[in-house]
């Protein structure tokens, strides 16, 4: 049986040329493309391919982003970066299970990348999910549900809530839970977000006003969101100073 | 004659120039004059002349030493194009012989109205010693014309620095041609090759066209005409790749095509708004280029929409920008303005210099 290849690239003639390439190879197929990241996400649910040829520089969620993403599928498909450039961002991803090609691609070495690709066990493609965590910032926060994954902009997001074992992220449509713990989305979002408490970081954009009740206890008011939500001591004065609110 | 030649004759006038500046020119004459109010002071000053009383003297001193100044800036204007063929040593030399001769003779001039006018009654010069009043005045004046040619050349030598910097700035900037496009060119045509060899082919065209564009050396003063069609070249590459998602809305109809510009100077604008403002934009968007032509100014107008996400613009295009400035300036001076930023969601550079045209 054939190995399933999905093909991830915003320009036609990019998809194009590796269509008819991987068409040439025995022992894959084509299992679909997409022009964005969004599309590809989608796509690998619904296709559940066992290799992406995906292109770093895209629009909106670029290829990084779209590994990451991958990490939360049961049986993620191995990737294959595909990249004009010598990229910066491709730093983090020198390691043994990572390919990458450079456009435009050898016909060998395509061959190459993807019988190594084939061969790659569970934990080396979980490798791909790690070092991506390392290499970017997300522009979407993926909740993988009943019906596959739902990307929610993070500029949608209102604030992120810990209780003692899940993580909710409050957005625009609604909550969802997420695996992520508050620590590390508050070193990936530290340009946007702001811890108020040791239960809660908010989106500083959405930041109306910081009221206080009778007994002393600050409250911060989000913009679109109804509760308020409780600021620890600590917190309310770097609040008040950073923001003057 | 065609471009080439009329380049290769402003070389050679350029590397042949002396430095001299045009003293046809007001600003020029206003500088003799500077120079011979200035000498008429220290003279005056120096002289402490008792009999005549010090106005006196500096308004005799001014009136003889504008005399020489004025007619030897009229004669060094005649002269110019004579004396820029020469070598600098030899074209120095040559002026500095030409002043001799000219205070010689105007000297002899003041030396007679002088006598007649009865002026050495009353300032003390013994009417018998021309020779003494000749031999100060040329020695005089030879100090203070050899002060003011180097003045002159510094100032040159300063002026062209700073046109060899600018230079140099264009050859880096041509030098650097974004990565990604070359290799995303590259990456179509090879797929071209395979699909439809006949548009790969014209894609190989254009890529030779936009590279001859960059790296050619007589890009400094181009039309605007050819500039326009560059930049029609570099639209027809990136096309290729990014198909619908790019649109651009040429309103330039307006424009002279032979207005004189410095060579790259729309498509690095129409790279950036294709760059920043369409590539990062999954659903794409248009770029405008709008042209305008009034009261002798020519106004160009990139316009891009913004990614969603706040991008903040890369070094590239602040680079590409001050690099714009600098070349209008040099090619226009203040009358140029190069004015960039975001308004709303879009980010609008514009361009403004003044009409001048191809010399026939």
């Amino acid at each position: 049986m054939s190995l399933k290849v999905l093909i991830v690239d915003d320009e036609a003639p990019a998809r194009e040329r590796l269509r008819s390439m991987v068409g040439e190879t025995e022992g894959f197929e084509i299992a679909g493309e997409a022009e964005n990241g969004e599309r590809a996400l989608q796509l690998c649910d619904a296709l559940l391919p066992d290799i992406l040829l995906l292109d770093v520089r895209m629009p909106g969620i670029d290829g990084i982003e779209v590994a990451r993403h991958l990490a939360t599928m049961p049986e993620p498909p191995a990737v294959i970066f595909v990249t004009a450039f010598d990229e910066y961002a491709l730093q983090a991803f020198e390691s043994e299970a990572i390919a990458y090609l450079r456009n435009p691609i050898r016909a060998e070495k395509l061959h190459a990348a993807l019988a190594k690709a084939g061969r790659l066990t569970r934990p080396q493609i979980q490798q791909v999910a790690t070092a991506s965590k390392q290499a970017s910032q997300r522009s979407h926060i993926g909740v993988r549900g009943r019906d596959g994954l739902k990307l929610i902009p993070i500029e949608d997001v209102l604030c992120f809530h810990a209780d003692q074992k899940y993580t909710t992220v409050k957005h625009q449509k609604g909550e969802d839970l997420i695996d992520d713990s508050l620590k590390t989305l508050e070193e990936e979002f530290t340009s946007s977000f702001v811890r108020i408490h040791r239960n809660a970081l908010v989106n500083t954009r959405y930041l109306e006003r910081i009221a206080r009740d009778a007994s002393g206890q600050h409250f911060v008011h989000l913009r679109g969101m109804e509760q308020p939500l409780e600021v620890s001591r600590r917190m309310a004065g770097d609040l008040k100073d950073r923001f003057r609110i | 004659m065609n471009a080439g030649a009329r380049e290769a004759d402003a070389r050679v006038d350029e590397s042949r120039q002396l430095y001299l500046p045009d003293f046809c020119r007001a600003r020029t004459v206003l500088a003799i004059v500077i120079i011979c109010e200035l000498t008429a002071l220290v003279l005056a000053l120096a002289r402490n002349e008792a009999a005549l009383g010090f106005w006196s003297d500096l308004a005799r001193t001014s009136l003889f030493l504008l005399w020489i100044g004025l007619t030897n800036a009229a004669m060094l204007c005649m002269l110019r194009g004579y004396l820029n063929r020469q070598s600098l040593p030899r074209g120095s030399a040559m002026v500095l012989a030409l002043t001799a001769v000219l205070v010689m003779v105007i000297s002899l001039l003041a030396w007679w109205i002088g006598g007649m006018a009865g002026w050495f009654k009353s300032s003390g010069i013994d009417p018998q010693d021309h020779w003494t009043f000749l031999l100060r005045n040329v020695f005089i004046t030879l100090v203070v014309t050899a002060l003011a040619l180097r003045y002159f050349y510094v100032t040159h030598e300063w002026r062209h620095n700073v046109e060899l910097q600018a230079k140099a700035r264009v050859h880096a900037l041509q030098a650097r041609i974004r990565p990604h496009f070359l290799f995303n060119s590259m990456n179509t045509i090879a797929a071209l090759t395979r699909s439809n060899p006949a548009r790969a082919e014209e894609a190989v065209q254009d890529l030779a066209d936009l590279f001859r564009a960059t790296l050619s050396e007589k890009r400094n003063e181009i039309v605007l005409a050819e500039e326009i069609d560059v930049a029609h070249t570099y639209q027809r590459m990136e096309q290729l790749r990014l198909g619908e998602r790019l649109q651009v809305d040429w309103k330039i109809d307006l424009l002279p095509r032979d207005a004189l510009v410095p060579g790259l100077t729309l498509q690095p604008l129409l790279e950036n708004a294709i760059y920043h403002g369409v590539e990062p934009r999954p659903e794409g968007g248009t770029v405008t280029v709008t042209g305008e032509f009034n009261k002798g100014m020519i106004t160009l107008v990139v316009r891009n929409p913004l990614p969603a996400r706040d991008v903040t613009m890369r070094d590239g295009n602040r680079l590409a920008l001050a690099n714009i400035r600098e070349r209008l300036d040099l090619m226009y001076g203040e009358q140029s303005t190069v004015k960039a930023g975001r308004f709303d969601d879009e980010y609008i550079v514009t361009l403004r210099f003044p009409f001048r045209p191809v010399r026939k």
